[in-house]
Formats: structure tokens, C-alpha cells, sequence
């Protein structure tokens, strides 16, 4: 752990690896790594794919934070990046041929699994169906009311940031999040009644 | 094609254009002339007329109801301006049912807040020093490249 950039806010970090200080690009991308990988999860990345995909998400902020003028703007400018990198898998996805798996079911095997010992096996359990259930229910939203709601409550973004970032207007945004918490309250209905 | 007095065959075909108001004004005048004097053909045109105003009728309503919800959960969000706020907030002081949708997105975000928050705690990635030895070895690289470029 690096202690001389670990106290700096985002911005002051941002200006230092504009300057060419790779501790402070390093400490960026070791706040933004958790991120850009729950991001893609919830996108609905394949799992064997969101690693590959979060680092290159990763490496392409590290190559280009040069270009970004306002530090202001990374947010906005982190998701184009991460809404331009899994939109491209996509598009190469369904230029090659689909390959189905016979022996078993796709989803559930290969995710990533980490042992949590904080909570007991009952709470584990609930929480697991719950964070199941969200996942699901986010994965069936149609790609720009998906999109939204991530950047909306997993990233914390303002309605202008997430307008930047889909290259739409607030109006559009104010909708697709509206549209996105409809439809997740009716998928979601046993859990908050 | 449609020269002379229309037939109910015609009418079949033209109802839900004229329904729609999507005719020009002398098909529209000859379908308005044949209706009045097919009674056959203006029950047929009253039947579908009242379920086109039902339909018409319940999308404005849900389009309306969305709006609403819309701007509930921009406020739920802190993205309204003051006025609106104000003017959601004495609302809310009125309506229960105003209360309990406002209540529903709020536990909306609330679940997904919490279960983002412990996926986050669950992920262990230590991505930063590949990145930074990847982003430094293609600077070497293209130095490289550049040097035997220039000589």
C-alpha cells in the first residue's frame, strides 16, 4: 500500500497521473477496480469474461487519463469508457458463432464465490437469494434502463453524469430510471412489500 | 378505386383509418354519409369507436401515472428543484398513497444499496499493478519502435 497518495481525494489524484505520477494512476485504478468489475456484473457480462473485460476497461482509463481535461467529468467519462468496451464484446460476440454448453448450465458455475464469515448461515442465505434475485432482475431490463439504475445507485452518479455518459439528455435519464425502478418494484415485489 | 357510393366492404377496410381521423376529406365525408345510412355498419363503427376511446382513454391515464412515478423517484433521487420539492413534499402531507409509493422506492434503493454494498465487500481484485506494468511496457515498446523508426 502506497501511503503517499492514499489520503488524496479523486481529483488531486486525477491531476497527479495527468502530470505522469504513476503511483496516483496506480492508487486510481485500485479505488476504481471494484467498480468497473460489479459494473459489468450487473450488466450482465458473461463471468469468464468480466475479468478480461475489467482489466481492459482498467488499462484503457490508465492509457487515456491524459486526455481527460475536467477531473470533474471522470465518473461520466469511466462509464463511457465501460458502456463502449462491453457494448464492443457484445457486438464481436454476435459476430462469432454461439457455443452452448451441453453438460451443464451456463449461469451458475462459473461465478465468483468468496466465502463470508461476517454474517451467520441463515442471514448468508437470505442475503445470497436477495443479491440472486437483483441480479436477475436487473439482467432482464432492456440495456439503457440497465444502464441507469447501475450508474444511478451501484456508482452513485448524478442525473447530468449519467446524461454525459449515455450521451442523452436528463429528461431521457429521469425516464430510463423511472422505467428501470417500475419494473424492478414488480420483479422485485416480495422483497419490499 | 372508390368511385360512387361506398359499399360495408369499403367501410371494413376504411373504419379504423377514419377512427384514426387518417382520411383525407372526401374519403372522410363518404364514409360519414355511408354510416349514416347503414345501420349495420355505424353499430360496427360505435363498438370499435368505444373501444378505441377505452384504449385511448387508459393510455393517458397510464401515461399520466408514470409521469407521476417519474417524478417521485427524481425526487427520491434529489434531482427535482426546490419548488417541486416543496410542492411533493405538501402533497405527501395529503396522500397516504402518495406516502407509500414514495415509501416503495425508497426501499427499492435501499435493497439494492445494501446488496451492491456487500457484493462490493465480497469482490478481491488486484488489478492496479498489471495495469500499470502493461501500461509500461507498451510505452517501452513504442519508444522502442520510434527509436528504429527515426535511425
Amino acid at each position: 500500500m502506497n501511503y503517499k497518495v492514499k489520503n488524496n481525494s479523486l481529483d488531486e489524484l486525477i491531476e497527479m497521473a495527468r502530470n505522469g505520477d504513476m503511483e496516483a494512476l496506480e492508487e486510481i485504478i485500485r479505488r476504481q477496480q471494484k467498480n468497473v468489475f460489479a459494473t459489468l456484473y450487473y450488466l450482465n457480462a458473461k463471468p469468464d469474461e468480466i475479468m478480461d473485460l475489467t482489466q481492459e476497461i482498467l488499462f484503457k482509463v490508465a492509457k487515456n487519463i491524459r486526455k481527460l481535461k475536467n477531473p470533474k467529468t471522470f465518473k461520466s467519462w469511466l462509464n463511457q469508457i465501460i458502456i463502449n468496451q462491453f457494448y464492443d464484446t457484445l457486438r464481436k460476440k454476435q459476430k462469432s458463432v454461439k457455443k452452448v454448453c451441453l453438460d451443464s448450465s451456463p449461469d451458475a458455475k462459473n461465478e465468483l464465490e468468496i466465502p463470508d464469515f461476517a454474517s451467520n448461515p441463515y442471514q448468508r442465505a437470505l442475503d445470497k437469494e436477495l443479491e440472486r434475485a437483483i441480479k436477475c432482475s436487473i439482467h432482464k431490463l432492456p440495456d439503457p434502463f440497465k444502464m441507469a439504475i447501475i450508474m444511478r445507485e451501484l456508482q452513485g452518479l448524478s442525473y447530468e453524469e449519467i446524461a454525459q455518459a449515455t450521451n442523452s439528455n436528463i429528461g431521457t435519464v429521469k425516464s430510463r430510471i423511472a422505467r428501470a425502478r417500475l419494473k424492478l418494484q414488480e420483479y422485485l415485489k416480495p422483497y419490499i412489500n | 378505386m372508390l368511385k360512387g357510393n361506398l359499399t360495408c366492404e369499403d367501410i371494413s377496410r376504411l373504419i379504423l383509418p377514419y377512427i384514426d381521423d387518417k382520411l383525407n376529406e372526401d374519403k372522410r365525408n363518404r364514409v360519414a354519409l355511408h354510416l349514416r345510412n347503414c345501420p349495420f355498419c355505424m353499430e360496427k363503427y360505435r363498438i370499435i369507436k368505444s373501444l378505441f376511446d377505452t384504449i385511448k382513454q387508459k393510455n393517458i391515464q397510464r401515461a399520466k401515472k408514470f409521469q407521476q412515478y417519474k417524478l417521485l423517484s427524481a425526487y427520491c433521487d434529489n434531482e427535482v428543484s426546490q419548488n417541486t420539492k416543496d410542492n411533493i413534499e405538501a402533497s405527501l402531507a395529503l396522500s397516504c398513497d402518495l406516502v407509500r409509493r414514495v415509501l416503495k422506492i425508497n426501499t427499492l434503493k435501499k435493497i439494492l444499496n445494501d446488496t451492491f454494498e456487500k457484493k462490493f465487500e465480497n469482490i478481491e481484485l488486484n488489478l492496479e499493478k498489471k495495469v500499470i506494468e502493461r501500461l509500461k511496457s507498451q510505452s517501452i515498446a513504442s519508444r522502442i519502435k520510434k527509436f528504429f523508426l527515426k535511425n
